[in-house]
């Protein structure tokens, strides 16, 4: 259920850490996503590959994180939590969490299954000599462990946790975020959308799904559009209480709406995407005419940009720009809502849309997309959309920066 | 493979178990757990050390060794056996 009321002093997010095709930290992050650069190839990571002669999964793979582990440490992490561990330490020095007292520090990260390549991987090399698995495998395997190392690394006390709400875990763990903050559970908390390291087996079953497109580009909200395309992505946003960090303010989360909707699987479902944007708006003490800025979930499957049009006329959001992040880094499944959440807090302070690529026949002109090139916006009130299988829907509120929202 | 074969193996697999270790000398009077190795990282070495040598034996037969010879003598011994 949304607030009664808008919470006077909502907690904003003052630490940024992205992870993407586009490379490493927010600098490659913002000029890639400003400039529109594709970086949609074949899936070359070990793991990804059929092997039988059949045409590769197109996508986009990250260059490898740096190395700011441990070497001991390192060598035991695997691509999920060294992505992890990058964003993390970006966002936390931006927002200057060392002054923060580590009970008071709280980490939530999204997503669930999140390192099944480096499973199959396991599976091949160890399949004829299990009685040598490595010890680690015994805990390593877990999500949770993403949590664990980054709590080894840096001084979280507070909590930390997962939460799985598929493709919007990352929305969903900033969702939690703004809850542990509000209620005074801790004074920062880490909302962090992991990267979901895909296998072969996954990759195939979202084709068989009818989900997956072809390539070699995604083309979301075009007429073209044949299914989303993986993006490798990690991000982490620090959302605190106004006053309880260092880092300068990217922006004020309004208001949030995080509902489901009865489906068991891939089907979107346009009246519980109403709902949640109606739940997030209505907490944000706001309607749907004071969003000048939407980033869709738009993933480029054909069912789920159909809903969202339908969902946002509706609303009656056809006086907002709008634009399709996924278009550019992929879909970063479990990152998605937390990358995505931080290409808007980040156009929000450039004053800059980034254009939606490979939009060349809209399905409704009606629509203001940002195609092209990028484009001059000062975003006031955005609204986030994030939807998962399974039946979740999230809708996400951001205001700009106190004093510059009016 | 002799017992001082056994050791320069499982000194090799704690350098690049824990690479911190790289230019610390080690010897077989060394103990890993002085060393700074910690417990899942011992258990770790020791299996790369078994596979290594081709010895497939229960972790708990293991328990006892003070420092790097006692462990490669043990090792050296169910070998034979």
């Amino acid at each position: 259920m949304p607030s009664p009321r808008p919470d006077p002093h909502p907690p904003v997010v003052t630490g940024i850490g992205v992870a993407s095709g586009l490379g490493h930290g927010k600098d490659a992050f913002r000029a890639g996503l400003f400039e529109g650069r594709s970086v949609f190839a074949p899936l070359a990571r070990p793991g990804r590959q059929r092997g039988d002669g059949s045409p590769p999964f197109f996508g986009v793979e990250m260059p490898d994180p740096p190395s700011i582990l441990p070497p001991r440490v390192e060598r035991t992490a695997g691509l999920s939590g060294r992505a992890a561990v990058a964003v993390l330490d970006e966002a936390w020095r931006e927002a200057g969490l060392d002054r923060v007292s580590p009970e008071r520090i709280g980490l939530i990260v999204g997503g669930s299954n999140l390192m099944a390549r480096e499973q199959l991987l396991s599976l091949r090399d160890y399949a004829d000599r299990l009685d040598f698995l490595p010890p680690r495998h015994g805990h390593v395997f877990l999500d949770t462990d993403i949590c664990g190392l980054c709590a080894s690394q840096f001084p979280i006390r507070g909590f930390a946790h997962t939460i799985g709400a598929a493709s919007a875990s990352g929305a969903a763990a900033i969702v939690e975020a703004v809850e542990a903050v509000r209620s005074g559970r801790v004074d920062a908390c880490i909302a962090l959308g992991a990267l979901q390291d895909v296998s072969l087996m996954d990759l195939q079953g979202f084709r068989a799904l009818g989900a997956l497109g072809a390539g070699p580009v995604c083309r979301p909200m075009d007429t073209g559009h044949d299914g989303f395309l993986y993006g490798e992505a990690c991000a982490a946003l620090v959302v605190t209480r106004p006053g309880h960090s260092a880092g300068t303010v990217y922006g004020r989360v309004l208001g949030t709406g995080f509902c489901t909707d009865g489906s068991r699987g891939p089907e979107p479902n346009s009246e519980a995407q109403v709902r949640a944007a109606q739940d997030a708006l209505a907490a944000a003490g706001l309607v749907a005419a004071d969003i000048d800025y939407v980033n869709g979930h738009a993933t480029g499957t054909p069912s789920g940009d159909e809903a969202e049009l339908a969902t946002m006329r509706r609303l009656g959001l056809g006086h907002a720009r709008g634009n399709a992040t996924k278009s550019i880094i992929g879909h970063g499944l479990s990152a998605a809502g937390a990358v995505e959440a931080a290409a808007v807090l980040i156009q929000m302070r450039e004053r800059l849309l980034h254009p939606t690529l490979h939009l060349d026949a809209p399905l409704d002109e009606a629509f203001r997309w940002v195609r092209g090139a990028a484009q001059e916006h000062r975003i006031r009130h955005a609204l986030k959309f994030s939807f998962g299988f399974g039946g979740t829907n999230v809708a996400l509120v951001f205001g700009a920066p106190e004093g510059e929202a009016t | 493979m002799d017992s001082d074969r056994i050791a320069e193996i499982i000194i090799a697999e704690i350098r690049s178990t824990v690479p911190e270790l790289e230019a610390q000398p080690i010897t077989r009077g060394d103990s890993m757990a002085d060393l700074g190795v910690d417990s899942i990282e011992r258990s770790e070495i020791i299996l790369a050390t078994l596979e290594a040598i081709g010895l497939k034996v229960p972790m708990v037969q293991l328990h006892g060794p003070r420092n790097i010879g006692e462990l490669a003598d043990l090792l050296h011994a169910k070998s034979k056996a």
